[in-house]
């Protein structure tokens, strides 16, 4: 099934959600668990130069760099996923 | 599971595009029934849930600002995270166990991607009418009354996804605020954002990507085969008896005629949410939704044939083999469960409701004072989590000839499943250091209950002699 097809064969919409899909999957799950260990509240005392945001404002960009790290690291397996064009 | 060709071919490629939308057909019978009732208990849940209140708060309330969870009456904090993980492992680990014991019965009643279609279908169905009635008014042209029927259509299914949204995020700020204040637009920007999130997810699935969010994007639809075994609840078709199928007048025995029971009246590939066809065997696009087997009983009735010719068995049963419920799978499952349920009723039996956190001033490593003593500035939490209000006393050890300064009158009352941050200082003679930095432990106590409390480390940096 999918697993014969050439990546490249897929439209770009399937390609774009497996990319997407499985980098928002664990970018969930990472910002549970980096959020259940660090407090951004406290983060932002420790830490010099940290600008000043409210937990919600952190944890809504810490998923999303999240989402974007993994989303790269999707992006990159797809990409090297490809027979090399030589 | 084996993986056939699914007949529906068109169905096997591409997202949107290229597939044939599929209209499942209505079905009415015992398993219509179940998943109506699942419907409406799983989304009673989901919209009632947030509206009600315990003590004073919302009964179920994620406060992600807080930092802690209520539910009922026990209070969350990010120090009880095991138990969250143990649930989640729980919640897994019951998902093996029903798919081992009855297959994708999850997917076919409580997954709210089966929900939610069930509501978006229902409403589709409402205003554009039955399967053929949908399909000749996708392929007309766009008359005003093709347009009036999308447009309401839509317009329902967005303020649906609307309120889906506003409820989910209500989880996490209280939904008595949220609702009117969504409604006056006062809502900020990541609330805003997150009912739109959720609402566009909703409407999104539910109303269009349907079952390739089964056959491409669940997780479980993928590895649920695992699971699966000989002796595995599934739905199928007995070929033995419904083959050869093809069409015959009612009255006519099939027998004479060379005919097993299948009519091929198609009816159970037209209600099946996956546009799959049932009878081409087991196929992992199937979700279990048992649409098939209630309108096939309902052709057997008409045809005065015995039920049954799709049905729920085990693909031991259709061999004629006996059938085994317990299985080792099936029961090492159930101890695994078993294990993990007792472990979590402990660790909330034995959670400590005292809890103490320590955080050091960052911005003085330490300050001298003008007796010579050396002093560290930290910040203490103290948790209460139990559900009344405790005075809590808070000493240091561990650090012999130091001293703990509070600006505060001890003991301290923390509220209710509430948390009191106390600025502290300890200071000791540096000659008592033999390191640059010791180990200082702070430990809180309830007044009048002696065996309740906690401790934490703290590190305390001095400077040597
Ligand atoms: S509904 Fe029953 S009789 Fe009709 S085609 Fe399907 S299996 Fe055959
Ligand atoms: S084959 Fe039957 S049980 Fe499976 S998804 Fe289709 S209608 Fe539901």
């Amino acid at each position: 099934m999918s697993e014969s097809v050439n990546v490249d064969e897929r439209p770009l919409v399937q390609r774009a959600i497996a990319v997407l899909w499985p980098s928002f999957l664990v970018a969930g799950v990472a910002t549970v668990l980096l959020f259940t260990w660090v407090d951004p509240a406290e983060l932002s005392q420790c830490l010099d130069g940290m600008p000043a945001v409210t937990r919600m404002e952190a944890y809504s960009v810490g998923f999303f760099i999240l989402w974007l790290f993994a989303a790269t690291a999707s992006a990159l397996t797809c990409y090297f996923g490809r027979p090399p064009s030589r | 599971m084996s993986e056939h060709k699914p007949s529906a071919g068109d169905n096997d490629q591409a997202f949107y595009e290229k597939r044939a939308k599929v209209y499942p057909r209505e079905v009415h019978g015992i398993f219509a029934h179940l998943r109506l009732l699942g419907v409406v208990v799983l989304l009673g849940i989901f919209y009632g849930a947030p509206w009600l209140t315990w003590g004073g708060r919302q009964a179920i309330w994620f406060d992600l600002p807080g930092r802690k969870f209520h539910i009922l009456a026990w209070t969350f904090w990010p120090q009880d995270f095991f138990l969250l993980a143990l649930l989640l492992i729980i919640a897994a680990l019951s998902l093996f166990f029903f798919t081992a014991l009855a297959g994708r019965l999850w997917c076919g009643y409580a997954c709210p991607q089966t929900v939610w279609t069930e509501v978006f279908l229902w409403i589709e169905q409402r205003l554009e009418g039955d399967r053929a009635r949908q399909m000749k008014l996708d392929k007309g042209p766009w008359t005003s009354r093709k347009l009036a029927i999308k447009g309401t259509k839509h317009t329902i299914w967005v303020l649906f996804s609307l309120f889906t949204g506003i409820t989910f995020v209500g989880y996490f700020t209280p939904i008595v605020e949220l609702m009117p204040r969504f409604f006056t637009l006062q809502t900020g920007g990541w609330e805003n954002f997150w009912i739109l999130f959720y609402g566009f997810a909703t409407w999104g699935n539910a109303g269009f990507m349907r079952e390739q969010v089964c056959i491409y994007m669940c997780p479980y639809a993928r590895f649920q085969s695992a699971m699966f075994d000989k002796d595995t609840l599934v739905i199928s078709y007995d070929p033995a008896r419904g083959e050869p199928r093809g069409s015959r007048k009612r009255g006519v025995d099939p027998r004479e005629k060379g005919l097993g029971d299948c009519i091929d009246c198609t009816l159970c590939v037209q209600v099946c949410p996956t546009g799959i066809d049932i009878r081409d065997g087991l196929q992992y696009q199937c979700i279990g939704c048992a649409a098939c087997v209630d309108v096939c009983d309902e052709v057997m009735d008409k045809m005065e044939y015995p039920r049954g010719l799709v049905r729920y068995t085990t693909e031991n049963a259709m061999e004629g083999k006996p059938a085994h419920v317990l299985r080792p799978r099936v029961i090492l499952y159930g101890l695994l469960l078993l294990v993990l349920f007792a472990a979590l009723a402990v660790g909330i039996g034995i959670r400590n409701p005292v809890g103490i956190d320590v955080i050091r001033d960052r911005n003085v490593l330490y300050r001298e004072l003008p007796d010579g003593r050396v002093e560290n500035v930290y910040i203490l939490k103290l948790l209460n989590k139990a559900d009344s209000v405790r005075d809590y006393r808070v000493e240091i050890r561990g650090l012999p000839g130091a001293e703990l300064v509070i600006d505060r009158t001890m003991p301290v009352a923390v509220p209710a499943g509430g948390v009191v941050e106390i600025p502290a200082r300890v200071r000791i003679d540096p000659a008592l250091l033999d390191m640059p930095t010791a180990e200082v432990i702070f430990e809180a106590r309830v007044e009048g209950l002696p065996d309740e409390g906690n401790e934490r480390r703290g590190r305390f940096v001095g400077r040597m002699q």
